[in-house]
């Protein structure tokens, strides 16, 4: 039955693939559709994202199509669109993302990003009406075009033969902790052996991209990251390995391990460098005892957030910090039959402590089950930020939207995202302890 | 909407199956009759209302709309035969935007720029591409349009399966105050099996046929003079099928809910119209019936 959604923190796919785009430098986004698209992408998304956009008004180059555009095909404005882009951007790339009008119009999309091509200027597209779905269906169907099309572009960049890792999965500004946390990953792979190709954020640029067909594996770090890890499966026979979590805390120390085994590195070595990270944790750990007692670290807690989040923060905080899970809130909107695969540390939790287990990204309906749960303890995103403070729980914004909280290389993955967090989570019980 | 608004019929059918001659027509006799009439050809080719002008140019409003920022009423229309104002919506070149939201965009405008009010015509008939692909196509018969609609159609499968999907548009929007049907016009009647087919699909429908119009030299003739026939030749024989049709349209005002057949139900009945067809063409006769 249809039903309405209070507050829903899931934006549309224009706005996912703006997200990864907008991540990369040197890409330029060209959207093709109302003039609303692109500024709601930017006080929705960008502003609520806890991180950096350039000053003033949203950058980004539309079409902004009327009435006009609409009855006689809005392709000619478009062309000039990209030729105006062009002038006054200078980029690596040109990346036309459609919206809902200019798609239910049958605008010849590909036909001006190749006319594009023809003049000799880097352009590629991605078909991203809102109504084929989500942010994170976005995201999706941008890295499908980048790895479709940038082929054509340009000959590769030859990679380090077996050692290059893509990740996928990561969608940026939907996880308001992405370029952290993908640094934090690239600093952990690098330390087996690995050369990680983060994609995107802090630097990464077209030229990542181009490199992404040598690449020794796909790594998917959510469901999302699985179709472009499936699409390069496809064109180029690359194996991929699905870890479907985010992995923080000790948990790391197991993707290390699979994606060594995958790569036929030596256990030792991988062995070696997660020891010392897990010898860092601990001494953390250590340091936080007295802490621990004090404030009351053990609690209850509920997390609100996407299931790659839930379960890898969540197995983290139960198994290593020993909190208690009361209940999840997963918010992605993953299609049907994937909402009952949790990873298997995540699944053993939620029975082992009888922890409830939801999928929701309506806000009422969210509060009404923290209201229900009454937590000792809320890890949410700024939506929830009510309901914690009514039910008298310390409160901290893990997930999109973040609203007045910054953050800018942060990370809650890896070792490092891990002490992070407990830095968190503690300032949070401390600041509601007073 | 105001006293002054007339009645504001939409006539429906598949392209190219004579709608805009059959409207084009009613027009002529309603403004030989002394009524002032508006005709909007809300089709994306333009060619409503050419045998009301003489085929000289006329604009159309989403041409206009898309050169100039403020419309007048003189810049997309022209006074036709008998004083018929003649409006043509226009739409895009084939393949490329949105015909049904360009017809949409135009009944705006024709409501922005108060043609009815100012006009204060008798009788509004819009000409309306039938096949209703998409909701574009159904706004004449939306609520605060059109209050009837008549649909056009021949003996041919197609242009009736057309004729069926207007019905499916108006059961639709009639209960919420859309356009209710006043009948089917049967049109280039010539072979033997045309009337009752019609008939027998008027019935099926629960729909009146409110008449037949025969296939004529009388037509083509008229419209390589780039006239009506009302225009061309008042005196021949097919210029009062056209007075009967719209003395129909002008006197009666009934109108009904049609019940549109659903796939399997027309694909059933024109099966059977077929197995008819051929046995009267192989001279099988049944039920002592004479063919």
């Amino acid at each position: 039955m249809s039903h309405s959604i209070d507050g829903s923190r899931n934006s549309c796919a224009l706005h996912g693939a703006l997200q990864l785009i907008e991540a990369i430098d040197g890409v330029v986004p060209v959207v093709h559709s109302n003039s609303g698209c692109g500024f709601q992408h930017f006080l929705g998304v960008n502003r609520a994202s806890g991180s950096g956009v350039a000053c003033g008004s949203p950058p980004v180059s539309s079409s902004n199509v009327t009435e006009k555009h609409v009855v006689f095909g809005g392709s000619s404005r478009l062309r000039e669109q990209l030729k105006n882009t062009v002038k006054v951007v200078d980029g690596d790339l040109y990346f036309i993302v459609s919206g809902c009008s200019t798609e239910m119009v049958g605008d010849d999309i590909p036909a001006m990003a190749k006319e594009g091509r023809d003049q000799s200027f880097p352009v590629v597209f991605a078909n991203t009406p809102g109504f084929r779905g989500g942010v994170h269906h976005g995201y999706q169907l941008a890295a499908r075009a980048l790895i479709d099309q940038l082929p054509e572009l340009r000959t590769t960049h030859p990679g380090t033969p077996g050692k290059l890792v893509n990740i996928w999965g990561i969608v940026p500004r939907q996880d308001p902790f992405w370029a952290g946390n993908l640094e934090e990953i690239g600093r952990l792979l690098e330390g087996i052996g690995v050369e990680p190709n983060l994609l995107v954020g802090n630097g990464q640029d077209s030229s990542a991209w181009h490199r992404v067909p040598q690449a020794a594996l796909n790594l998917a770090l959510s469901f999302w990251g699985e179709a472009p890890a499936e699409r390069l499966a496809e064109l180029y026979g690359t194996p991929s390995l699905v870890f479907g979590e985010l992995p923080v805390g000790s948990n790391s120390g197991n993707l290390l391990r699979a994606v060594g085994e995958q790569l036929g590195f030596d256990p030792e070595r991988t062995e070696t460098f997660i020891q010392a990270e897990e010898i860092r944790l601990h001494r953390h750990l250590a340091a936080l005892a007295d802490t621990y007692f004090r404030a009351g670290f053990q609690r209850e807690f509920v997390l609100v957030g996407e299931r790659a989040q839930a379960a890898g923060i969540g197995t983290f905080l139960v198994r290593t910090l020993g909190l208690i899970p009361r209940g999840f809130v997963i918010t992605d909107d993953l299609p049907d039959g994937q909402r009952e695969l949790l990873p298997h540390a995540f699944g053993d939790i939620i029975r082992e402590f009888g922890a409830r287990l939801f999928f929701s990204e309506d806000r009422a309906e969210i509060a009404e089950i923290v209201r229900e749960l009454k937590p000792g303890l809320v890890l949410g995103s700024a939506l929830e930020e009510g309901v914690a403070r009514e039910i008298g729980a310390p409160f901290l914004k893990l997930s999109f939207p973040l609203g007045d909280r910054i953050v800018l290389d942060r990370a809650c993955a890896g070792y490092r995202g891990a002490a992070t967090l407990i830095e968190d989570i503690g300032s949070a019980l401390l600041a509601g302890s007073r | 909407m105001s006293e002054k608004k007339g009645k504001h019929i939409a006539i429906y059918g598949k392209g190219g199956i004579g709608k805009s001659t059959t409207t084009s027509n009613i027009s002529a006799v309603l403004a030989e009759s002394g009524y002032r009439v508006i005709q909007v050809g809300c089709d994306p080719k333009s060619d409503s209302t050419t045998i009301l002008r003489g085929g000289n140019d006329l604009p159309t409003v989403l041409d206009t709309l898309r050169e100039q920022s403020k419309v007048k009423l003189e810049d997309i229309s022209a006074v036709g035969f008998g004083g018929v104002l003649c409006i043509e919506a226009g739409g895009p070149v084939p393949g490329v935007g949105c015909a049904g939201r360009g017809i949409n965009a135009a009944v705006e405008l024709l409501q922005d720029l108060k043609v009815f009010e100012e006009y204060k015509p008798d009788f509004v008939l819009y000409d309306v591409l039938g096949d209703v692909v998409c909701g574009g196509f159904a706004v004449p018969i939306r609520d605060g349009i059109a209050e009837r609609a008549f649909v056009v159609t021949s003996s041919d499968f197609m242009a009736v399966f057309a004729a069926n999907n207007l019905f499916k548009a108006i059961n639709k929007y009639a209960p919420s105050g859309g356009a209710r049907l006043g009948g089917v016009i049967a049109n280039s009647i010539q072979a033997p099996h045309s009337r009752p087919l019609i008939d027998d699909f008027a019935r099926q429908a629960g729909v009146p046929v409110i008449g037949y119009v025969p296939r004529s030299m009388t037509v083509a003739q008229s419209e390589l003079y780039g006239k009506t026939v009302i225009e061309a030749l008042p005196g021949s024989e097919q210029a009062d099928v056209y007075r009967n049709l719209a003395k129909y349209i002008d006197e009666s005002h009934d109108s009904v809910i049609p019940k549109a057949l659903n796939g399997p139900e027309l694909k059933k009945w024109a099966r059977s119209w077929g197995d008819r067809i051929f046995e009267a063409e192989t001279g099988v006769v049944q039920n002592m019936e004479s063919i």
